[in-house]
Parts: structure tokens; C-alpha cells; sequence
């Protein structure tokens, strides 16, 4: 719930921060003015914009004069300094406004249109902000001649350093669901991990800092890939942030004035970009990736009603033509034993019709599998039993190999479906050959010792089915498993794809070989041998 | 009730067999059920009289498949095809293939007892009209060389006084044979006869 707090509160709290903001990064300044190569305290003060428009200017116009008057003491005089504030509160405003404009009170940039739409806005607005201020400084005659430029870079650079690595993480922060996505997604020790490489390849990059030495910069970008493609944008905005304000801490505590701080600050910027980028194609792949998980499985669960409904229409029909035989035995007064039978067969139904529904149920509620202990065999028995007759109308042969019981942990209605999607295809493979050269064959065999989690211990049950059609190109075998790649007319081409992904869910895998006939193969993990009948092993 | 005809169930889900039997059967209709279309193409004989209620989805030969491969056969029973899945595709198939009614399961028996009734009625009208036609065939097979001659002129519209001459005859001989034929077909005008004379030429 979004916790409604007293406005009043918020802006002596904005102007306290952003004071601590400027105290703090108040760091090799020019002049004596409030030109430093990091000022975050924009960022700050925007991010408060967006938050209240128009009625942000008042606050942060006070909070830029006490500045002046606390951390800097006047050096502009009051007049100067009013008139200067002025503008700086209008070139911001002007800034947040537009800012306000394009992403309203929608959140972070979650694109990269928007990172670069924010990027543009944030650099573009800042500059003209810059020249603005620096002239009007200059007018006052407090810059020395010729130094117009060099106070118009100093200045810049600071605010769209300050802003660009700062303002994403204070924008997460602002909003109730920022912060819990936030904490959601660093609040783990993997956190510490990068936040503590970071620290220490700074460290021994720049030793105390005294001297600059960029030589050894670029290990910064392990710390930070780290973060990007772990965490996605949350992530790097913590790291950005963390980076900066360690680099403005070792500049403050070892008072390196001499050091070229704004190359510094430019790297880190760079470096932010680069992260954000990553961050942003992470996060967008990762939601795609989900999005595709769960449409898969609504996919899913309608095969599944669909092979359900047909189940719950028979005995629907055979309770509606019951029930109507009783009626009219009943009118007849005919209340024998044909009428006991017809209502215990009802009740009968009635059951089998529920059992259905709770099976739907649980698939939907859950998503997902019953597991049960099945003895493969008897489920090869019970799908091929379907098969029998298609298959002796085309002439095909089918072979089952005999084989030792095994016994896997699997939902069966999807394993049976997953294996008549096997069956159904193999018998459409081979019907493109003549009649005498089909064949298809069902083989099970057990594989130990395969070096993947779970499997290990138990090992697990490899299922074939081979068939003496065309078999799988090497082309086809990169597509097969894509969702709405199909050979056939009909259907979206999801059999395989959803088959894939039952059997993923239960811990297998399903995969197709490149050879000149068709081989499909199936993994289950067999049923550990403190739970199964040592028999059933053997 | 229709005792000489009879409803063939052929599905092979044992309750809904079992349960439409039950229904049928006190209803009063003579049923017959089969758990398979291999079964029922079997076991089916050309002078079975009645009509079919088939499921469309069964392990093994399918309802539509039935259908067609009796139709194949020259089987004249009507068809009632069910479906627990009632697409467009399987619908169409199964009305071009001559289905009298297509049932979505699950069904409510007055659409049942409806499409049966209909079957029976196509299968009663079938039958007499075999009966109608196998008795016009056998009375046609009554009729004298001249007689015979006599009709096949007198359908295509040429007077009495034209068919004479041309069979070398007297105007009065033709129109004794055509008397006598018109009497032994049953008929008594030209209309009716012209009807039957089409039998003839088929046969």
C-alpha cells in the first residue's frame, strides 16, 4: 500500500538532503564557487520535480541559497547570489519539467528509447543551464577573464556526471514500488560481492589517489558487468552510485586537489551508460523471457483443457442419457432393477466426471504436475495402444524394446501427452516413405552418472523414439523447439515446443538428433531408490 | 414402436454406449451398439434397416473414416455423427458426407430423440421407396416384347395413330396394348407411366 505522507514533511527533508548533498560534494571547487566536478545534488532536486512539478521551484531555490550561505559562505554576495539562484532554479525547473513531460510519474527509464530520450534531455538541458549560469558569473566579473571555458566545462561536466550517475538511483528510491523492486533485487549477498569488488579494484587502480593513474581503469567494467547482468538496471544504478560517491570520498579524505578529478567523473559517467545499457537489455530480455514462460504455459494449460474437455463430455453425456432413462422408467412406475443400475452407473460417472475437474483444477492452480512413481512401460503400453490402429492402417511397424523396469517420478497425463506428441509425429514422418519401409521404434535405456544436478545420484531414464522417416537436418534442428515453427497445415506448432517444457518442468529434457532417419529423445530423472521398490529397479 | 428398424450406436466409450442403449431402449427404439468402427464395418450387412449414431472421436478408426467408408460401400443407412469437440471443419465433413445431424456432446435428448426420429423417417421413405422402385422393376418384367415397344413410344409423347404405322400395326391393336399395359403397371395415365418407364431404361 502506498503510504500517504504529509507534504510539509518532504520539503525540509529535500532541503536538509540536498544540503548534505552539497556539503558533502562541495570537493575541488573553482573559485571558491559552487563549481565542483560532482554535483549530485541536481539530480536530487529533479527527481523532486518530478514528484511535485512547479512546486518544487520554492524549496530548491532556498535550499541553493542556503548552500551558498552555509556550506560556501556568500562568496558571490547576497544579491549576486539570489540572482544566480534565480536562474539555476529556473534552467533546472525547466530541465524537470521537460523531464516531467516525457516520463511523468511513470517510473525509471525502462527502455532503451527512454534511457536515451533521459540521456538527451539530461544533457542537453544541462548544458544550457551551464553556459547560462557561467555567464552571468562572468558578467558579475566574478570568474577571471579567459577562464569562461574552462568554468563552463568544470560546471558541466559536474551536473551531468552528478545527475546521470545519481538521479536513477534516487528516482527508484522516490516511489514506493522503486524501493521494493529495489530491495527485491539487491537485498542478497551477491550485492556485497560486486559492491566489494568494485571498492577494491578502485583501490588498486588509484592506491591513495595522490596521482591519477587511468592505466589500469578499465577492470571498473568487471564489477560493473557483474552487476548489470545479474541484477539488470537496480543493480548497476547501486554500483554507479556507490563508485561515485567512493571516488568523492577518497578525493575529500586524502584532500587530492591536484588530481584530475573531471576525467575522473567523466569515466564514471561513461561508465554508468554503458551500465544502464546493459542493465536495460538484461531486464528486457528477463521480462520477455518471462512473458514467454507464462504464455507458454496458458498454452499449456489449454491443450490440456482441451484434452480435458473431451474427457468431461462423456460422462456428461452418459449422466444427461441416464438420467432421462430414469425419468421415463419412472413415469411407467418401472423402478426395477434396470433403474438401480442405471443410477449406480450415474454415481459412477458422476465420479469419473469429477475426477476430471479436479485434475483441470490442479493443473491450473498449481500450473503444474502431480507427480507419481509410473513404471515407463506401462505408459509406452498404454500411448502405443492408440497407435495400434493408424498404424496397421498405413503399414507401419512398430518395435517396442524390451527393456528393465524403470520407474520415473512424472505427471502422466503430460507425460502421455508428450509421448503421443512424440508418436503422432514419428507416424507423420514415416508416412512419406512407401509402405514396407516404415518403421517405427520405441526404446528405453538408463543412463547413471550423468554430472548434472539432481541427476547424479539417481541417474535417469533416456526414452528413443526412432523413426525411418527423413529424420532432422541440421537447419531444422536449430528451429524445431521454436514456438510457431511448424511443418504441418494445422496447429501452431506448439507440440514440441510445449513438450519441451513439460518435461523441462519435471526436471528432463527433450531433444531431437541430427541424422538421416529421426531420432527424438527423451531424459527423466528415475525415482531416487529410497522411495521405489528396490524390485522395480532392477 | 419402429420395430423393424434399428439405431446402431457405434462409440467406444463403454458408459455413453451403455448409456444411450439404456435411454433408447426405453424409449422403445430396437438398438445395437458396437465398440468400434472395425467392429460395426464388420459385422454390418447390406439389408440391415434403421440408422447410425457414430462418435467422431474413437481410438482407432474415427467416426468421419466410418462414414466414409460406408458411404464407400454403398450402405444407405442414415448417419447421426457426435462430437465432443463440435469444430467447423469436422461438421462440414460430416453433413457433405450425407450426416443427417451433428450432436455436440454433451446433447440433451430432445435434439437426440429429434435427429433419430428424422434418420428413421429418411430410412423408412428409403426403404419404401427401394420397395416402390423393386416392384415397378418387377412389373416392367411382366410386360410382352410389343407391349414394351408400344410404352417406350407412348413416353415420348407420338400419338396412337403414329405409333401404328411405325410398328406396322392397326391404330385400334396399339391402343389395346397400351390398355393392357397401362392395367398391368398399375398406372392410369401417362404421367405415372413415363415414371416407371424410367426404371426401365436403368435397368
Amino acid at each position: 500500500m502506498h503510504k500517504v505522507r504529509p507534504t510539509y514533511l518532504e520539503f525540509p527533508v529535500f532541503i536538509a538532503l540536498y544540503l548534505l548533498f552539497d556539503w558533502a560534494t562541495y570537493v575541488d571547487p573553482l573559485y571558491g564557487l559552487n563549481i565542483t566536478p560532482w554535483n549530485p545534488d541536481p539530480a536530487l532536486g529533479l527527481v523532486f520535480w518530478l514528484r511535485h512539478g512547479w512546486r518544487a521551484a520554492v524549496p530548491w531555490l532556498v535550499a541553493l541559497v542556503a548552500g551558498e550561505l552555509l556550506v560556501r559562505g556568500l562568496p558571490m554576495g547576497a544579491c549576486m547570489t539570489l540572482l544566480s539562484s534565480l536562474w539555476l532554479t529556473l534552467g533546472y525547473g525547466l530541465l524537470g519539467a521537460t523531464l516531467r513531460r516525457y516520463f511523468g510519474d511513470s517510473g525509471v527509464f525502462d527502455n532503451r528509447d527512454r534511457l536515451f530520450r533521459w540521456v538527451l534531455i539530461v544533457v542537453l538541458g544541462a548544458l544550457l543551464n551551464d553556459l547560462g549560469y557561467i555567464s552571468l558569473l562572468s558578467v558579475a566579473g566574478l570568474i577571471p577573464a579567459g577562464q569562461w571555458g574552462a568554468a563552463v566545462l568544470r560546471f558541466g561536466i559536474g551536473d551531468v556526471v552528478g545527475v546521470l550517475v545519481s538521479m536513477p538511483l534516487f528516482w527508484m528510491l522516490s516511489s514506493s514500488s522503486g524501493r521494493q523492486r529495489l530491495i527485491a533485487t539487491v537485498w542478497r549477498a551477491e550485492t556485497l560481492g560486486y559492491l566489494g569488488l568494485m571498492v577494491g579494484v578502485l583501490f588498486l587502480v588509484f592506491g591513495s589517489i595522490a596521482t591519477s593513474e587511468f592505466k589500469h581503469f578499465y577492470f571498473l567494467f568487471l564489477p560493473l558487468i557483474w552487476a548489470a547482468f545479474r541484477q539488470g538496471l537496480y543493480g548497476t544504478a547501486l554500483l554507479v552510485f556507490t563508485l561515485q560517491a567512493c571516488i568523492g570520498a577518497m578525493v575529500k579524505w586524502n584532500n587530492a586537489v591536484d588530481i584530475a578529478v573531471p576525467e575522473l567523473q567523466m569515466l564514471d559517467a561513461v561508465l554508468a551508460l554503458v551500465g544502464f545499457s546493459i542493465g536495460i537489455a538484461v531486464d528486457e530480455l528477463r521480462k520477455a523471457s518471462n512473458e514467454l514462460k507464462r504464455t507458454l504455459r496458458l498454452a499449456a494449460a489449454g491443450e490440456m483443457a482441451a484434452a480435458l474437455a473431451h474427457e468431461l463430455n462423456q460422462p456428461l453425456t452418459a449422466l444427461g442419457a441416464y438420467g432421462k432413462a430414469c425419468e421415463l422408467l419412472l413415469e411407467r412406475g418401472e423402478t426395477g432393477a434396470v433403474m438401480k443400475g442405471a443410477i449406480q452407473r450415474m454415481i459412477a460417472e458422476s465420479g469419473r466426471a469429477a475426477d476430471v475437474v479436479r485434475r483441470l483444477r490442479d493443473f491450473f492452480r498449481t500450473g503444474a504436475i502431480k507427480l507419481e512413481a509410473l513404471e515407463i512401460g506401462q505408459i509406452m503400453a498404454d500411448v502405443t495402444a492408440q497407435f495400434l490402429a493408424p498404424m496397421q492402417e498405413h503399414g507401419v511397424v512398430l518395435t517396442v524394446l524390451p527393456s528393465a523396469a524403470l520407474m520415473v517420478q512424472a505427471d502422466r497425463l503430460q507425460l502421455e501427452l508428450v509421448l503421443r506428441n512424440l508418436l503422432a509425429n514419428a507416424l507423420e514422418a514415416v508416412l512419406e516413405q512407401p509402405p514396407g519401409a516404415r518403421h517405427i521404434t520405441l526404446s528405453v535405456s538408463r543412463i547413471a552418472g550423468q554430472r548434472r544436478a539432481g541427476w547424479a545420484r539417481h541417474g535417469c531414464m533416456q526414452l528413443t523414439v526412432e523413426d525411418s522417416g527423413n529424420g532432422i537436418s541440421a537447419a531444422q534442428a536449430v528451429r524445431l523447439f521454436e514456438p510457431f515453427v511448424s511443418s504441418k497445415a494445422s496447429g501452431l506448432g506448439l507440440g514440441l515446443v510445449l513438450s519441451r517444457a513439460m518435461m523441462e518442468a519435471h526436471g528432463g529434457s527433450l531433444w531431437a538428433e541430427v541424422a538421416t532417419h529421426g531420432i527424438f529423445r527423451l531424459a527423466l530423472p528415475l525415482v531416487r531408490s529410497d522411495e521405489a521398490p528396490v524390485a522395480a529397479l532392477v | 414402436m419402429q420395430h423393424d428398424l434399428t439405431i446402431f450406436i457405434v462409440d467406444d466409450d463403454p458408459a455413453v454406449r451403455d448409456a444411450l442403449g439404456l435411454l433408447l431402449g426405453v424409449r422403445g427404439y430396437r438398438t445395437a451398439m458396437f465398440a468400434s468402427g472395425e467392429a460395426f464395418l464388420q459385422a454390418w450387412q447390406s439389408s440391415w434397416r434403421g440408422c447410425l449414431l457414430i462418435d467422431i472421436r474413437m481410438s482407432g478408426m474415427d467416426g468421419l473414416t466410418l462414414q466414409r467408408e460406408l458411404l464407400q460401400r454403398e450402405c444407405l443407412l442414415p448417419m447421426i455423427i457426435m462430437s465432443g469437440h463440435g469444430d467447423v471443419s469436422s461438421a462440414r465433413a460430416a453433413f457433405r458426407a450425407n450426416a443427417i445431424d451433428f450432436l455436440e456432446k454433451p446433447f440433451d435428448d430432445g435434439r437426440l430423440i429429434a435427429a433419430i426420429d428424422e434418420a428413421l423417417e429418411q430410412a423408412r421413405s428409403h426403404h419404401s421407396a427401394q420397395e416402390q422402385r423393386e416392384r415397378s422393376v418387377h412389373l416392367l418384367s411382366e410386360l410382352t416384347p410389343r407391349e414394351r415397344e408400344v410404352m417406350q413410344l407412348v413416353v415420348t409423347g407420338r400419338h396412337n395413330r403414329d405409333i401404328g404405322p411405325e410398328l406396322g400395326i392397326s391404330v385400334r391393336t396399339v391402343e389395346v396394348h397400351k390398355a393392357r399395359l397401362m392395367a398391368k403397371l398399375g398406372v392410369d395415365n401417362v404421367a405415372d407411366l413415363v415414371r416407371i418407364s424410367l426404371l426401365d431404361r436403368e435397368a
